[in-house]
């Protein structure tokens, strides 16, 4: 009795609300990509046209933004993320491997055991997307090959979906009883609240450097078709909705208030949807690229925000990030 | 009396190590990087040689003795590569000799599955060794004489496109191996000897300027890896950098072993290769020597940790380890952690020895071979458990409180990201 009294008369450390980041963030984002891949799945089976699938190839792609940030654990697991959405792709591997499928007119589309033996170049939303959005593709194989291909991927990624799921209720678990007896993944308390925050960190990164800083590249040679997803109309939109996600995990998150986070989070979700410019091409126009280069500026303000007020609050720093390689 | 003395004495010496700190550490993590550079260009030296006499009478013998020198030379620079992340000086530099992958088209000649110019790189098919002059980003660019200069000023990462690796051992490597046109079944690239040799014999034309490429490429190499040695010796600025500044030495040493581990490693190197299937994804992929890159980078990692590194020579450079001082902080963090660099080199040695067994890296890669994947996923989860167990050893060192978050990849991506 003496002892629970003494417990409780000692100042408390400021703590991260873990429990409220996976019921009001992280559970429901898994929740709805695996809605939304089964959904697409179901209208695939139904009619595999690109102007219907369309739709739900986007509807795909938004639910996947609102937890793709969450790079470690269950998305991490077979390499789950990458699956779903392979990119950066430099070398061109995605069309490379969609054109080649199509035009040996690969059979392991016809076998969904097999299929996740496809290279994930082959696999998940950014090859769907040269399926749905390039037309050269549907000259190099028969319709009916194409149709074949895009249900045993959009069945193979609703099948990822419910992995992820599944895999993230007995990670939530994990994550609630750090700490205790046998759970060799989170030693402390301190632990769920890192990998989150540097879930947080390295996502305004990836935004910045990537989503953003890829179809900049330098002044003299800007790259528009390296931005992610253009030829679905998808790179402004994306940033955008990972800022959203971001914004919503900082929020749950924290403990106390966090101001300058808010204000900083406020301006570049400001300016990201004044944005008119779905595919970034303005990166080819001075006038339009200095506005991007702001964006950018100003997601890295957001990171800085955060490193103080929630990194500086809880004594934590970023781990190391998946993708920290080169 | 005297006998006391003696065990008290003894005693203060055994104490000694547990007391030694941070700079002594430091120190110690300088050494070997200073000891595995000058390896790297001892066998850089050795390798030279090997180039030199295969240009001076190329045969198959002369070419497979270059061959065993570049794959010697690798052992040491590989077990160099955890200084990289977290120290920016070896960061930028490290471009110019260990860049990849690389469009080797814009080298020599390739075969025409290769394919030519594309989106993401125009000069991706260049060809510079048949090619004395050329336009490069609308400049007309003289190329009759292959110069050091003319790879690293002009050819390397031109039009700013990172796959154009015009120096370093990548480049090297391709030039003694040639393409490995086998995909994911057995075997290596298989340029003849005859691709060095003068008048007739000479095969894929243009031998003397091939040869000319190669040790044009070979002195960058050793003239590049002179230079990152001086850093490390006494009064370089790597050394400099670092003892002065014993936390962040620390945290460059904490900084480039998690780095290694996790994004590059198990993550570009690796878990990438197995999932695309590609061996072009494959670090060493014309000589087939991955197995040996992987493994001599996870030596490295686990030489920082206990603070030993055995020289090429066979001697030992060893001192205060970064172990001892994590084990003063929190024995059962040193204790996983050191358990998980044992478990990843144990785990990548299993690859190496598949490998030299007549099972190789990009056989591994293959489309369904499960058993491949399973052993080089095995390596992998070790590397991202290890990460875990260095995120906590920052924690119990109390780097936090001194900004482990002020490293080099950490917080400035772009020195990461090429």
């Amino acid at each position: 009795m003496r002892l629970i009294a003494l417990l409780f008369l000692m100042p408390l450390p400021a703590m991260a609300d873990v429990a409220k980041a996976l019921d009001h963030h992280v559970l429901p984002a898994t929740a709805q990509f695996s809605s939304a891949s089964h959904a697409l799945a179901d209208l695939a089976a139904r009619d595999c046209t690109a102007e219907t699938l369309k739709p739900a190839y986007q509807d795909s792609f938004d639910a996947w933004l609102g937890l793709s940030h969450l790079a470690f654990g269950p998305l991490e697991t077979d390499g789950r993320a990458l699956t779903v959405e392979f990119w950066p792709d430099p070398r061109g591997l995605v069309a490379r491997t969609v054109r080649g499928m199509a035009s040996d007119a690969d059979p392991i589309v016809d076998d969904p055991q097999e299929f996740p033996e496809v290279s994930i170049a082959g696999r998940g939303l950014m090859a769907l997307e040269q399926l749905l959005y390039e037309p050269e593709i549907g000259d190099l194989a028969r319709a009916d090959y194409t149709c074949r291909y895009i249900r045993a991927l959009t069945t193979d990624m609703a099948a990822i979906g419910d992995a992820i799921a599944e895999d993230w209720q007995q990670h939530a678990q994990l994550m609630q009883q750090a700490g205790q007896p046998g759970n060799n993944r989170y030693l402390s308390d301190k632990e769920p609240t890192q990998v989150l925050y540097t879930a947080l960190l390295s996502s305004l990164e990836f935004d910045a450097d990537q989503r953003l800083g890829r179809p900049m590249g330098s002044f003299d040679k800007p790259r528009p078709k390296m931005a992610e997803a253009w030829r679905s109309d998808r790179p402004m939109r994306n940033i955008a909705l990972s800022l959203a996600a971001t914004h919503e995990l900082a929020t749950t998150l924290a403990e106390t208030e966090i101001p300058a986070t808010e204000a900083a989070f406020a301006t570049a979700m400001a300016s990201a949807k004044a944005m008119d410019d779905p595919r970034l091409i303005g990166v080819e126009d001075p006038q339009e690229r200095l506005k991007i280069e702001i964006l950018q500026q100003q997601i890295r303000a957001i990171r800085s925000a955060v490193e103080a007020e929630i990194g500086g609050d809880l004594g934590l720093t970023a781990g190391f990030n998946s993708k920290d390689g080169d | 009396m005297k006998t006391t003395l003696t065990i008290s004495a003894l005693a203060c010496a055994i104490a000694a190590p547990a007391m030694a700190g941070k700079p002594e550490v430091v120190s110690n993590y300088v050494a070997i990087a200073y000891a595995a550079y000058e390896d790297s260009l001892l066998k850089a030296q050795e390798l030279k040689g090997a180039v030199d006499a295969l240009l001076a009478d190329p045969s198959a013998d002369t070419l497979n003795a270059a061959r065993q020198a570049w794959i010697a030379a690798r052992v040491p620079y590989q077990q160099t590569e955890v200084y990289r992340f977290g120290n920016a000086i070896v960061d930028d530099w490290e471009g110019k000799v260990n860049a990849w992958p690389l469009d080797e088209g814009l080298i020599d000649y390739v075969d025409p599955a290769y394919g030519g110019a594309s989106d993401a790189n125009e000069y991706a098919a260049l060809n510079v060794i048949s090619h004395p002059e050329f336009t490069l980003s609308g400049t007309t660019v003289d190329a009759s004489s292959i110069t050091p200069a003319l790879l690293s000023d002009t050819l390397h990462e031109a039009d700013a496109i990172e796959a154009n690796v015009a120096t370093g051992y990548h480049a090297i490597e391709f030039l003694l191996w040639g393409q490995d046109l086998n995909g994911t079944d057995h075997g290596a690239g298989q340029r003849p000897w005859t691709d060095f040799a003068a008048g007739d014999d000479c095969t894929g034309g243009n031998c003397d300027r091939r040869g000319e490429y190669l040790q044009a490429a070979t002195d960058l190499l050793i003239s590049d890896l002179e230079w990152m040695t001086a850093q490390w010796a006494e009064g370089g600025e790597a050394m400099t950098t670092l003892t002065s500044d014993p936390d962040a030495g620390v945290i460059a040493m904490l900084t480039g072993m998690g780095s290694l581990s996790y994004g590059e490693l198990a993550g570009e190197r690796m878990k990438l290769g197995v999932m695309l299937n590609d061996p072009e994804e494959e670090h060493d992929c014309f000589s087939d020597n991955t197995h040996n890159s992987h493994y001599f980078d996870g030596l490295g990692i686990r030489n920082v940790y206990l603070g030993t590194y055995t020289r090429v020579d066979g001697s030992v450079v060893s001192g205060e380890s970064l172990s001892s001082l994590v084990a003063a902080a929190d024995a059962d963090v040193d204790q996983a952690l050191t358990a998980g660099l044992n478990n990843s080199v144990a785990q990548l040695g299993r690859i190496k020895t598949v490998a030299e067994s007549g099972t190789s890296y990009d056989q591994m890669l293959a489309r369904g071979n499960e058993t491949g994947e399973a052993l080089v996923m095995a390596a992998v989860d070790a590397l991202v458990a290890q990460t875990q167990d260095i995120e906590r050893a920052v924690n119990a060192l109390g780097l936090q409180d001194i900004g482990f978050e002020g490293s080099d990849s950490l917080d400035s991506p772009d020195a990461v990201f090429q």
